[in-house]
């Protein structure tokens, strides 16, 4: 699956990334951005290097190292708590800042990411930067920082597959076949290995019971000491005082939790061999 | 004896602390309101020098909290969280965020004056606030500059260099000032620098002297790091500063550093008028996941099975809760105060040995707790009356990763966080078991701790919650939501007769007290 989308969005990307490129080098003259973009498509691996007018990528290196390089580190590749931008699904897919700027701009509250009150000129600086830096560490072939799929692939396949149906305990949720059928199609290295781990993003089910009575299942959606909120099953946002009601979250991500401290690092591996063959 | 005398001293000083410093007609603080602060100032980061972060306030109690209110809110208008301890000194709060002072009447939010540091190149990502020397405020810049301002109208009297901005090093620390020295510290993690404390004279801003926490950068088998970026705290008697240390670089990555990698990760005790080092304990030797221990060296002074003993105590990055003595650095207690996965065990001296085998590697290791700690620089507190070290802990796994393609510098690896939980857990000193803790919602929470006489924990929740919790229990007895993350510690303070407590969450400082009388 990420081969198959890989191909056409590549192109999108660069075909994008020529377009933005025009819009802010107008001192560029025509025959030099012609020049660029040929050396870009005979380089495949490097389409951006030197696409965005230095200034450009200076102003956004300035305005990174100041606000974003402690959790994302000074080159973009990560650092404290953030990710590696360069390796980023968002900024690949990102065209002229249309994905970058509403993150920096919203911030991601909930992964404790703040927002940005960044002008215009200061996304597209940012944006210039991010892509710069992305085409650099692409373009690193053998070399390259951060974790690769291929430094996942340590474990054995077999071994993987007696955890997942014996010690893990994983078949008493997952089945290879059902919800886990082509999931290394969906995922891959270490987004793969992170949702195996533990699922960040799925909602629990959680059953709330009014004293009238009447039973109300959905999707959780907040809840702390004070407040429970869940998604009906007609998309309807309702709350109550934890107070008023009666509520259960459905347990089963604290499977997850659980396994924490009774994995080795060869049964993580082992794991990971084994998903990587449901495709 | 000279325990039992320390302790008539100290009470009596707690009474003299009770009277209002108004009488004094003070202008700015001096010695005095430092070593033992009225109830209406808060004059440095903690509060006190001891880093216990209680008030002998008893207006606000576990009975009436749930009627506490708000008395004003401050809207900085700027998108950078408020993550300082504000100063309260002459009815004025002082607090900050990077590139920014604000002077705030203490009685009504109202704006006094704000400063506003130029415009440049040092890493923004969060600042603790400010010091005060006599009518003199200390200000740490971006780019590692301390800046003295006039207290009265925010204008700069001088400004001097800490450390070189280009070469990768910011601050971010609110000063301690002891005696006439102004104590700062240093952050610097994503290239190999040394950490260092300094001090600087409060009226010239003249180096007095430097205490350098590694050696020399491109020593050959030595380690850099060290960074020195919280406020540490200060014990009169013994006439000692005590500081954490930060973790070594490059961070991930441990083979150019083999050994122990002195003073990194560690608590050192320093004379502040020398900076001579008396004596230090490492708790986390050779780390390999970033785990600064500049956590808050908190000072209790009290009891420990059944000696009377004057302790530092930290509830460290590393998941593990340590009692010292603090006159001489001997462990007296090291307890894991949630999952720890990454130590073989604890050696004669209290130090956890770290396992070769949880170092990150290419193909991941499961390491707990995550990068960001158990704890970080949220402050913790001690309520002596249940003998409870009060956290804001952090339960948490994640992944470590490091190949030779990540090189031997500045960060030198990548880590993930994979799962986290907030949860105030208060800690029995003398065993480190856990007598009661309080859920705080996922991922985690960034509220410090703040406990009163009157048995009030006051802190803040994961989804943005203000909480007053009963300290000999943990029941929640008061709550607020405040809108935003919470990423600063409380302080309480006492004016005209009525008690508030400050929170801040976002870029909002909000002020709360009991309705009033009439």
């Amino acid at each position: 699956m990420n081969l198959f989308r890989s191909v056409p969005l590549w192109s999108l990307r660069f075909a994008a990334l020529f377009l933005l490129s025009l819009t802010i080098s107008q001192a560029q003259t025509a025959s030099a951005q012609s020049a660029q973009s040929k050396k870009g498509a005979a380089q495949a691996s490097t389409p951006v290097l030197n696409k965005y007018p230095p200034a450009v990528v200076d102003s956004g290196a300035s305005l990174f190292q100041q606000n974003c390089a402690f959790c994302h580190g000074k080159d973009a590749s990560g650092g404290e708590s953030g990710p590696d931008l360069t390796r980023s699904k968002l900024v690949k897919d990102d065209r002229d800042g249309d994905k970058i700027g509403p993150v920096v701009r919203n911030g991601r509250p909930e992964k404790g990411m703040p927002p940005f009150n960044f002008s215009d000129s200061q996304i597209a600086g940012l944006t210039a930067f991010i892509h710069t830096q992305q085409a650099a560490a692409t373009s690193r072939k053998g070399g390259r920082k951060g974790v690769d799929v291929a430094d996942l692939q340590t474990g054995n396949a077999d071994a993987g597959k007696q955890y997942f149906n014996g010690a893990g305990g994983c078949s008493s949720c997952h089945s290879p076949s059902g919800d886990l059928a082509g999931v290394a199609s969906r995922y891959e290295g270490l987004e793969l290995e992170e949702q195996m781990l533990y699922p960040k993003n799925a909602k629990a089910k959680v059953t709330v019971t009014p004293p009238s009575g009447e039973t109300i299942k959905g999707t959780l959606e907040y809840l702390d000491e004070f407040t429970i909120g869940l998604i009906d099953p007609a998309g309807v946002y309702r709350s109550w005082r934890t107070s008023d009601v009666k509520y259960q979250v459905d347990p089963s991500l604290n499977a997850h939790v659980e396994l924490f401290s009774k994995y080795t690092d060869r049964d993580i591996h082992n794991l990971m061999a084994y998903l990587q063959t449901l495709r | 004896m000279k325990f039992v005398k320390t302790i008539v001293f100290l009470a009596a000083s707690a009474l003299v602390g009770m009277q209002s410093s108004s009488l004094m007609c003070a202008q700015g603080v001096n010695a005095q309101i430092l070593l033992h602060p009225p109830a209406d100032t808060w004059p440095g980061y903690h509060g006190d020098y001891s880093g216990r972060r209680h008030s002998a306030l008893t207006e606000i109690t576990p009975q009436n909290v749930k009627n506490l209110s708000l008395a004003w809110a401050f809207q900085t208008r700027q998108t950078a969280e408020i993550k300082s301890s504000p100063l309260l000194v002459d009815g004025i709060l002082y607090f900050t965020v990077p590139d920014n002072i604000w002077a705030v009447d203490a009685r009504s939010g109202h704006e006094i004056w704000h400063y506003t540091y130029p415009p440049n190149k040092g890493l923004h990502i969060g600042h603790r606030g400010v010091g005060m020397y006599k009518g003199y405020l200390f200000f740490l810049s971006p780019d590692a500059h301390l800046v003295s301002l006039n207290a009265k109208d925010g204008s700069v009297r001088w400004k001097v260099t800490v450390a070189d901005v280009t070469q990768g090093y910011w601050t971010t620390m609110a000063p301690l000032v002891v005696g006439n020295h102004v104590l700062v510290g240093v952050s610097g993690d994503f290239d190999n620098l040394s950490g260092f404390i300094r001090s600087i004279d409060p009226e010239t801003g003249a180096t007095q002297w430097q205490w350098d926490s590694t050696p020399p950068v491109g020593t050959p088998h030595q380690t850099t790091g060290g960074m020195t970026w919280m406020t540490g705290t200060y014990d009169p008697d013994l006439n000692l500063a005590y500081w954490g240390t930060g973790n070594p670089t490059p961070v991930l990555n441990g083979t150019t550093r083999p050994g122990d990698d002195l003073y990194t990760c560690t608590i050192v005790a320093l004379n502040p008028d020398t900076g001579k080092l008396v004596w230090s304990f490492q708790v986390s030797p050779h780390d390999t996941h970033d785990w600064d221990a500049v956590e808050t060296p908190v000072l209790v002074d009290a009891d420990f099975r059944g000696e009377p003993r004057k302790m530092l105590m930290q509830t460290s990055r590393n998941g593990y809760f340590f009692v010292l003595d603090r006159t001489n650095g001997k462990n007296l207690l090291t307890a894991p105060f949630g999952p720890v996965n990454w130590s073989l065990g604890v050696d004669p001296q209290g130090r956890p040995i770290p396992n070769p085998a949880k170092e990150p590697a290419p193909d991941g290791r499961l390491i707990a707790p995550d990068e960001g700690g158990m704890t970080n620089y949220r402050s913790p507190s001690f309520d002596i009356k249940n003998g409870l070290f009060i956290v804001d802990a952090h339960p948490s796994w994640s992944i470590y990763f490091a190949k030779p393609a990540d090189g031997v510098y500045g960060w030198a690896g990548a880590d993930y966080d994979v799962w986290g939980k907030g949860v105030i857990e208060a800690i029995d000193y003398q065993t480190g078991k856990i007598r009661w803790s309080h859920y705080l919602g996922p991922e985690g929470s960034g509220a410090g701790v703040l406990t009163t006489d009157s048995g009030l924990s006051f802190t803040g929740d994961a989804l943005g919650n203000f909480l007053a919790l009963d300290s000999s229990d943990g029941k929640t007895l008061w709550h607020a939501g405040s809108g935003s993350r919470i990423q600063s510690s409380p302080i309480t303070y006492e004016l005209d007769g009525r008690q508030y407590v400050v929170t801040s969450s976002g870029s909002v400082l909000f002020a709360w007290a009991l309705p009033p009388a009439n």
